[in-house]
């Protein structure tokens, strides 16, 4: 023990001056909680200084008093008053790295995120064959690889869900996802300007939500972009969005569901899921002859 | 205070003893570790995409109680450095023991609410809130831990009688980590708690 420490030793605090502390670490905290209680907004905009404040206080209290900062040598108060400065511009760091002044996430940062989440929380699924399990609607199709007449799937990466033919002008498509990556099973889709067609989507992901839309060409990114803004309550598509041809609804993991349209006029088309950050790789080629 | 004086003899090129300088030293560096859980739970606040969000689950009240355990905690640790000063051996072990059970009551909150939070749909990998959640609130937990195990190692040397002004440092050291893990919480429980513990989904964003 170091002779400053000595000398020191009876100017700890006395067992009522601790007391003292105890009880105005614990008044301290009654304010902070009846200040955001019972209305959050009791103080509106003046909560989060407030509250700053009043942790702060306790801070210097417990530091002062029951750490002895203010009876011991000042070397201990600036190594650790260093350290806390450092862990401020660490903070200050961080936040400035992937937060912009407006609060809002850095926008690069944003849009090249990809969000993760579990359909169902915390429930282990069981995870899927790498090939997608084609849905079979009764009589709309069949799993076999025949070209319907005037439905193709073209250079799809796994070729195992070809659409099938359906009854009269109607035609069938099946469309899965790539395993639990965040891609559809195909790349390419094609339809007959004018026929009806079903698109059968089967969310093979384990846990992720999809959803299936068909757009106008080059639109997958602002439609994605302006359903995310639209938020999970409108399904992560902006509701009446014109660009908008076709849509699922968002299918829960394993769901799928069928999607009946008249194909629109020829010419080229994408499909895309909205789900946010999805879009910039779960999307694919929708050709209209 | 005999023993003390002889103590002192032990020179140091500052001065000052070099245990607690390095407490300090570790505890003014595991400040920066606590900011950047800190800091990165404040970037992906309100980022969460899915529920639950914390104004589903959090409860203020229930870890108010756990705020006032985890105070008077730090009570009885000066306490015990009190009665180690004062040579007063029941005292020790009373506060010693006292200071580790008020340690291990917060922890049994912690483990409820993180139960809790489970069962309500919220892990580690559900969404940002959880991941950063769990992430900051499960690091404070294991200094609470490994500062509750130091103390009932203390309290073991205390039972043998070992513990006076002679070694009221070690004491010392104990409580300095003990009442760091209390500031800690502090800031933690101001932040997650009172102020972001109503936040909703991704529709409200931070509001500051």
């Amino acid at each position: 023990m170091s002779s400053s420490q000595q000398t020191e030793q009876s100017h700890h605090p006395t067992f009522q001056q601790y007391v003292l502390v105890a009880i105005i670490l614990f008044v301290i905290t009654i304010i902070e909680f009846f200040a955001i209680f019972p209305d959050p907004d009791l103080i509106g905009a003046a909560k989060i200084p407030v509250l700053a404040i009043l942790s702060a206080i306790k801070f210097a209290i417990v530091i002062m008093f029951y750490m002895h900062l203010k009876f011991d040598d000042r070397m201990f108060t600036v190594l650790f008053l260093a350290g806390l400065a450092l862990a401020f511009m660490v903070g200050i760091a961080v936040l400035a790295m992937f937060t912009a002044l407006d609060g809002k996430p850095r926008a690069f940062a944003s849009a090249h995120a990809v969000p993760y989440e579990k359909g169902e929380h915390g429930v282990e699924h069981v995870k899927p064959t790498a090939v997608p399990i084609p849905t079979v609607p009764p009589a709309a199709t069949t799993p076999t690889e025949s070209a319907a007449p005037d439905v193709t799937a073209t250079t799809a990466p796994e070729p195992a869900a070809e659409p099938a033919g359906g009854s009269g002008t109607g035609a069938s498509i099946d469309i899965g996802t790539d395993g639990d990556a965040l891609k559809f099973s195909e790349e390419a889709l094609s339809a007959a300007s004018g026929s009806s067609v079903t698109v059968t989507f089967n969310n093979g992901s384990a846990v992720n939500q999809h959803n299936w839309v068909l757009v106008q060409d080059g639109t997958k990114d602002a439609v994605a972009t302006d359903g995310t803004a639209a938020g999970p309550a409108a399904a992560w598509i902006k509701p009446g969005d014109e660009r908008v041809v076709a849509s699922s609804t968002l299918l829960n993991p394993g769901d799928s569901e069928e999607v009946t349209f008249t194909a629109p006029a020829a010419g080229t088309y994408q499909f895309v899921c909205t789900f946010p950050g999805h879009n910039f790789t779960m999307f694919g080629d929708f050709t209209v002859n | 205070m005999a023993h003390a004086a002889e103590h002192a003899i032990e020179e140091t090129t500052t001065g000052l003893n070099h245990r607690k300088m390095l407490m300090w030293v570790f505890l003014g560096s595991d400040c920066m570790f606590f900011a950047a859980l800190v800091a990165t739970y404040m970037v992906y606040r309100g980022q969460s995409l899915t529920g639950p969000y914390p104004i589903d689950i959090i409860d203020v009240p229930i870890t108010t109680i756990s705020t006032f355990v985890l105070l008077c905690s730090s009570f009885a640790m000066v306490q015990a450095l009190s009665a180690t000063n004062r040579d007063d051996q029941r005292g020790i072990r009373i506060w010693l023991l006292a200071t580790a059970i008020l340690g291990a009551i917060f922890i049994g909150f912690q483990i409820y609410e993180f139960n809790h939070f489970k069962n309500a749909g919220l892990t580690l990998g559900t969404n940002l809130f959880g991941a950063t959640f769990f992430t900051l609130t499960g690091f404070h937990g294991a200094h609470v831990t490994v500062g509750i195990i130091w103390l009932l190692g203390m309290l073991v040397v205390a039972m043998k009688g070992r513990l006076g002004p002679a070694s009221s440092l070690d004491v010392e050291l104990v409580g300095l980590y003990w009442h760091f893990v209390d500031i800690v919480w502090i800031i933690i429980f101001t932040l997650l708690y009172l102020i972001a513990g109503f936040d909703t989904g991704p529709a409200a964003l931070p509001g500051g």
